[in-house]
């Protein structure tokens, strides 16, 4: 079945490819995140429609791992926001779809939050309490990374998968005593009698580095690649706006996101947002065609999910090379 | 004249076809296998996945712990929601004004979505094992009410006469006549509860859980990791046709003759 | 003389008559007695509530049920009005079942007059039947993608095999003297199959209908929780998230009802075509 899709959509589209390269897609399935991110401003001023010249159908997701599922069985064909853990692990696993383009470095951003009241200060606290994240996610990854560095187990530490609205509603029932995630969950817990407890220096330099994602079905880029490059346009021009005014910006952000502007803010200036240009040099993603050093960070990630068992086998320099296509955004960029 | 081959023939042929079929389906050929193994592995992966699991467990537990969680929910769940529900029908069947009283709350609870109900049981009880057990618990409760008050009204009204006449007290016609008769509705009742306090399990360690099998089926979805998740599928039917099977053996030692 | 008396309103009568009480007015006073039963509950929910002695957050009051009930039928609930999830649980459960019904039962009487067929076909429904559907969901939404084909699947697969069984396991029931008799009078298969086997067989064949359509109903509903985005399902589920409970509290009563309904439905089609259930 998704055989015959994916092969109906590439015969589809060689022969749009040969015929009207500009001829937009009918519909786009999008899969997202609602975050306190620029791509919110994209997508609430209608920035993406344009770009792509498309109808999208905006699908709401609580974890990569949702995104992974969802263009594997061809139901989804744009996924924006999806961690790069996911991203090694579908990637690793033959999903047919490339990394575009990036979002942001996370660093402090994705953290782990503790209940005051738990009194956890430090690793051995977290034995017998319970820590919810959402599974398949930066933020698993960070906390299976976190249990790995100070040599705790699952049979410790109760490791729940909750999606970031869940965790939010168990937080207020009292049903678990930590969680890690992005904001704007985490934002809510904080205030919520919960406090950081930081993780992010010792995973980041322990190697578990973590980065948001745009990846895209590859037979979807094959056959549309200026709706693609249309849509990193988009995203640039929202990442512009947030530079060049915050302010607005976060008043959009909070809106799209169900938060207070200043909360917005606050949220984002945690990120650290590549820019588009950046995106393209060696340190990241590369010039297309040639590769850069993130193709090394995420077989790392690969490569740390296979110790967890999570994936099978890790792809290898060359399937995370071979994964990821600038040529859109070096259009986007252009 | 139909063939003579005997049926266990054509059971074996179909078996046969099914393997090819999936053999066929999942061969590493010089192009790869016709399904990728992330929708459908093929029995070499399974068999290692399965090898994987019972060396080294799943996430920090060995494979038995996480199916014994499973069992002990089950069995406790099982347990207190049938026996209380057989007690309840059979006083249902000799009362029945505490029929009239039951019922309503009986017939609206066994036609109701019992995952539905978890997510209030989780609201008042939090995500821990008792909003498990008392989900499964009234899970099993109503299909056995039923079953016992069944049991209770199709004995033979001529049988209980001969007793009195006999001189039998309440009690002896009870434990003697009526129950003897009702059991074996009572166990088509058991059979059908358990069936769906598992089925209600796993569904609940899928949606709420930290252990156990079905909770293992999920991490591993997250992660697309399909031969764990078929190496689980697996165990968790065979489990199933084990606690069937487990209710029908009983059934025959207790209720020795049925038929007669 | 042992006499079985399977109607319900004698059945009542057996025990009870035989402990000695007295059994005149007893149908119209079980009826009085289950309404002040389910009133006397209500009245207690209320008074519960009302007397604030558990906060409207853990359980909300009839009044604000009934509130939220009339918001959501117009206004809907996160953009999709109560009717609007009903039709999606309902289309999901019923489309599954349907196909089951369809496909299963004709099946199932194969199986059952040909022994070949079910020594071909018994061990899959049979490896089946006890398998929790909600553990292969994410198989079905791999294959099948994340919309409604997947979760239609899913309620297939749950109602068929217990349909199935039903049907080889009703066609057993036929004694084969009838079938030998029914031969011996000159009928043709077709006809062996229309006025003796299936007649024996549908009582068995509609009890299974009623398993399978619970089940499919209970699936739906979890498949909802976990995967979906409408549905009365998905509704309690997205509730529970946002500690709206009465949406929660709305949410099981209407798919009690539902649920109750969908039964009576299938009770009473059973009683209207096997009108001759009991009778020997």
């Amino acid at each position: 079945m998704h055989l015959n899709r994916r092969t109906f959509i590439a015969g589809a589209g060689a022969l749009a490819a040969g015929g009207a390269r500009a001829a937009p897609p009918p519909a786009v399935n999008i899969a997202y995140f609602v975050e306190t991110k620029p791509t919110m401003i994209a997508k609430g001023l209608g920035w993406f429609q344009d770009g792509m010249g498309a109808k999208l159908n905006w699908v709401e997701v609580g974890s990569g791992a949702e995104i992974n599922t969802a263009i594997a069985a061809g139901s989804v064909d744009i996924g924006i926001g999806i961690g790069s853990s996911p991203t090694a692990a579908g990637l690793s696993q033959g999903i047919p779809y490339k990394l575009i383009g990036m979002l942001d470095n996370i660093g402090p951003a994705e953290e782990m939050t503790v209940r005051k009241a738990a009194r956890i200060k430090s690793p051995a606290d977290f034995k017998g309490k319970k820590v919810a994240t959402p599974f398949g996610s930066t933020s698993h990854f960070r906390l299976l990374g976190f249990l790995a560095l100070n040599h705790l187990t699952q049979a410790d530490v109760t490791v729940l998968d909750m999606r970031p609205d869940a965790m939010v509603a168990a937080w207020q029932r009292g049903d678990i005593d930590a969680g890690y995630v992005w904001a704007p969950a985490k934002s809510k817990l904080l205030a919520d009698g919960g406090e950081v407890y930081s993780t992010y220096k010792e995973l980041d330099d322990a190697g578990y580095v973590i980065a948001d994602l745009i990846v895209a079905r590859s037979a979807f880029m094959a056959a549309y690649p200026d709706a693609v490059a249309g849509l990193l346009r988009a995203y640039g021009r929202a990442l512009d706006m947030w530079k060049q005014k915050p302010t607005d910006a976060a008043m959009i952000v909070g809106q799209q996101a169900g938060v207070s502007p200043a909360v917005a803010e606050a949220d984002m200036k945690e990120y650290d947002f590549v820019p588009l240009q950046t995106q393209l040099t060696d340190a990241w993603l590369g010039p297309p065609g040639k590769g850069g050093k993130f193709d090394g960070v995420l077989k790392r990630t690969a490569d740390f999910l296979v110790e967890q068992k999570s994936i099978r086998a890790a792809g290898s320099l060359d399937t995370f090379r071979n994964g990821t296509d600038t040529n859109a955004l070096a259009r986007a960029a252009a | 004249m139909r063939t003579r081959l005997p049926p266990v023939i054509w059971a074996a042929a179909s078996i046969c076809a099914l393997l090819a079929v999936w053999i066929g389906l999942t061969w590493n050929g010089s192009h790869g296998p016709v399904v990728q193994d992330l929708f459908l592995p093929g029995p070499g992966e399974l068999w290692s996945g399965f090898l994987d699991l019972a060396s080294s467990g799943y996430k920090g537990r060995p494979l038995l712990v996480h199916i014994g969680f499973s069992l002990e929910r089950v069995l406790a769940g099982f347990g207190t929601g049938a026996v209380v529900g057989t007690v309840l029908g059979l006083a249902m069947g000799y009362a029945p004004r505490l029929d009239a009283l039951a019922s309503p709350f009986v017939e609206f609870l066994r036609p109701l979505p019992q995952l539905a109900y978890l997510v209030l049981l989780i609201v008042w009880f939090g995500i821990g094992e008792e909003s498990k057990i008392i989900l499964l618990f009234l899970a099993a409760l109503p299909v056995s009410a039923v079953a016992a008050r069944a049991g209770v009204r199709d004995v033979s009204a001529g049988r209980v006469q001969v007793a009195r006449a006999l001189g039998a007290s309440e009690w002896q016609v009870f434990r003697h006549v009526v129950f003897p008769s009702a059991l074996s509705e009572i166990f088509t009742g058991a059979r059908l509860a358990i069936g769906i306090v598992y089925g209600t399990l796993i569904a609940a360690e899928i949606i709420a859980g930290s252990t156990g099998l079905g909770w293992m089926i999920l991490d591993a979805g997250r992660f697309l990791r399909s031969d764990y998740v078929f190496v689980g599928i697996v165990i968790i039917g065979l489990l199933g046709i084990l606690l069937d099977r487990s209710l029908v053996g009983i059934e025959r030692r207790v209720v020795h003759w049925a038929g007669k | 003389m042992s006499l079985s008396a399977p109607a319900d309103a004698t059945a009542a009568r057996t025990v009870t008559a035989v402990a000695g009480r007295a059994r005149g007015r007893r149908e119209s006073s079980a009826y009085a007695l289950r309404a002040a039963s389910a009133i006397a509950a209500l009245l207690l929910w209320y008074g519960v509530t009302a007397l604030g002695l558990v906060s409207a957050d853990f359980l909300p009051g009839p009044a604000a049920v009934l509130h939220t009930f009339l918001d959501i039928l117009h206004n809907g609930y996160r953009g999709t009005t109560l009717g609007q999830d009903s039709l999606a649980t309902l289309g999901r459960c019923l489309g599954g079942f349907a196909g089951a019904v369809l496909t299963g039962v004709p099946l199932g009487l194969c199986m059952g007059l040909d022994r070949r067929v079910a020594a071909a076909g018994n061990y899959i429904v049979q490896f089946m039947r006890p398998l929790p559907p909600l553990s292969y969901l994410i198989l079905l939404i791999l294959w099948l993608g994340t919309g409604n084909a997947s979760k239609v699947a899913l309620l297939y697969l749950t109602a068929f095999p217990i349909v199935t069984s039903a049907a080889m396991a009703g066609v057993r029931t036929v004694p084969r003297q009838r079938i030998q008799a029914a031969l011996s009078l000159g009928a043709r298969p077709p006809q062996i199959l229309a006025y003796v086997v299936l007649p024996s067989a549908l009582p068995m064949i509609f009890t299974g209908l009623r398993i399978a359509l619970a089940a499919a109903f209970s699936t739906v509903v979890a498949a909802e929780l976990m995967a979906a985005s409408d549905g009365l399902g998905w509704m309690v589920f997205s509730a529970s998230q946002f500690l709206r409970t009465d949406v929660i509290v709305l949410g099981i009563i209407v798919l009690g009802l539902l649920g109750m309904a969908l039964n009576w439905m299938l009770v009473a089609l059973d009683a209207a075509v096997v009108h001759w259930r009991g009778v020997e």
